[in-house]
């Protein structure tokens, strides 16, 4: 039994603070795909520190503003 | 940086390359020789080596990702196959002196593995399922039109109206699951499960009559069955998952 992190995100809320930027809009700045973008927004995927970094510079935040962690422990 | 569809998406340049090479391998190997497998092989493999040795910058690290994580499923499923058919064949007897149909299967398992396996990790399950479902219904339009073409249907033959239409009317229930995937996972997931069950009952006689070679059978189910079978179960683990939450 070991506790799983895991990490939720606010990109979906900066984005669209951002004039409504679209996901192609995002994902085109920052060199991904737009399938890339949703499934961070859906937290199904956890970007590289790069690429969390560049999102981050995009909304002109800090990561630490952009993603945490949910330290929950998982049995099982 | 990875090079950019707008808007919605489209097949990329490799893409279309390697799958290009797939089709025209395949009917080089089935209309001129079998040597030109080694076309398919280009297609099927090519990208990916390119892109492990860096030649190839075609996939952002979420696709790379599912893709390498795709093939430790691929080696895995691959290999417990592999393991299985040739312990099966020792036990019983058999010369292991294999065809080329085992090696086919092997081939079969560890793609479709893999592809299937990245496509779940890249798309999610209502959309990887709603894909395979249109390839199915495009093949099975295809060999409509195809038997059409080769064997046009008798308007005074009752029998031969009533196998087109069956045909025809085979084709639209491919797509309308392959929309119902993503709005109703759970129900579609069950109806892919009962499809899969029934085209596994409808071949299982064949096999106990002995008028199909093993390894033919069970490439023709790692074919059909077990994609429809694996959507199936995708899409309840995905509609459990959303009633979780």
């Amino acid at each position: 039994m070991s506790p799983q992190h895991e990490v939720s995100n606010q990109v979906r809320r900066h984005r669209r603070q951002l004039d409504g930027m679209t996901q192609q809009e995002l994902a085109d700045r920052v060199g991904v795909t737009r399938q890339t973008i949703l499934s961070i927004e859906r937290g199904r995927y956890n970007p590289s520190v790069g690429l969390a970094l560049r999102l981050a510079e995009t909304f002109g935040v800090t990561v630490e503003a952009l993603f945490e962690i949910d330290r929950r422990e998982h049995h099982g | 940086m990875v090079e950019q569809a707008a808007g919605r998406w489209a097949p990329r340049v490799p893409g279309m390359i390697a799958g290009g090479l797939v089709v025209i391998g395949l009917l080089l190997s089935v209309f001129v020789g079998w040597g030109f497998l080694i076309v398919v092989g280009l297609g099927a493999f090519g990208p990916g080596i390119l892109r492990e040795l860096g030649w190839l910058r075609d996939q952002d690290e979420f696709q790379r990702q599912a893709a390498h994580r795709a093939g430790y499923h691929a080696y895995l499923i691959g290999g417990l196959a592999t393991v299985l058919i040739v312990a099966g064949l020792r036990w019983s007897g058999t010369d292991v002196e294999v065809s080329s149909e085992w090696i086919v299967l092997i081939m079969v398992v560890l793609w479709l593995t893999w592809l299937f396996s990245a496509l779940l990790a890249y798309w999610g399950a209502p959309k990887t399922t709603s894909r395979v479902l249109m390839v199915f219904g495009s093949f099975w339009a295809v060999f409509v039109l195809a038997h059409l073409v080769s064997e046009p249907p008798r308007l005074t033959n009752p029998e031969s109206l009533l196998g087109l239409l069956m045909g025809i009317v085979f084709v639209g229930p491919w797509f309308l699951l392959a929309y119902t995937a993503g709005r109703w996972p759970r129900l579609t997931g069950t109806l892919l499960l009962v499809v899969s069950a029934v085209f596994l009952a409808l071949m299982a006689p064949g096999w106990a009559a002995g008028s199909l070679e093993l390894s033919t059978m069970l490439v023709t189910a790692a074919l059909l069955i077990v994609p429809l079978a694996a959507s199936g179960i995708a899409l309840l683990r995905e509609g459990t998952r959303e009633l979780g939450n």
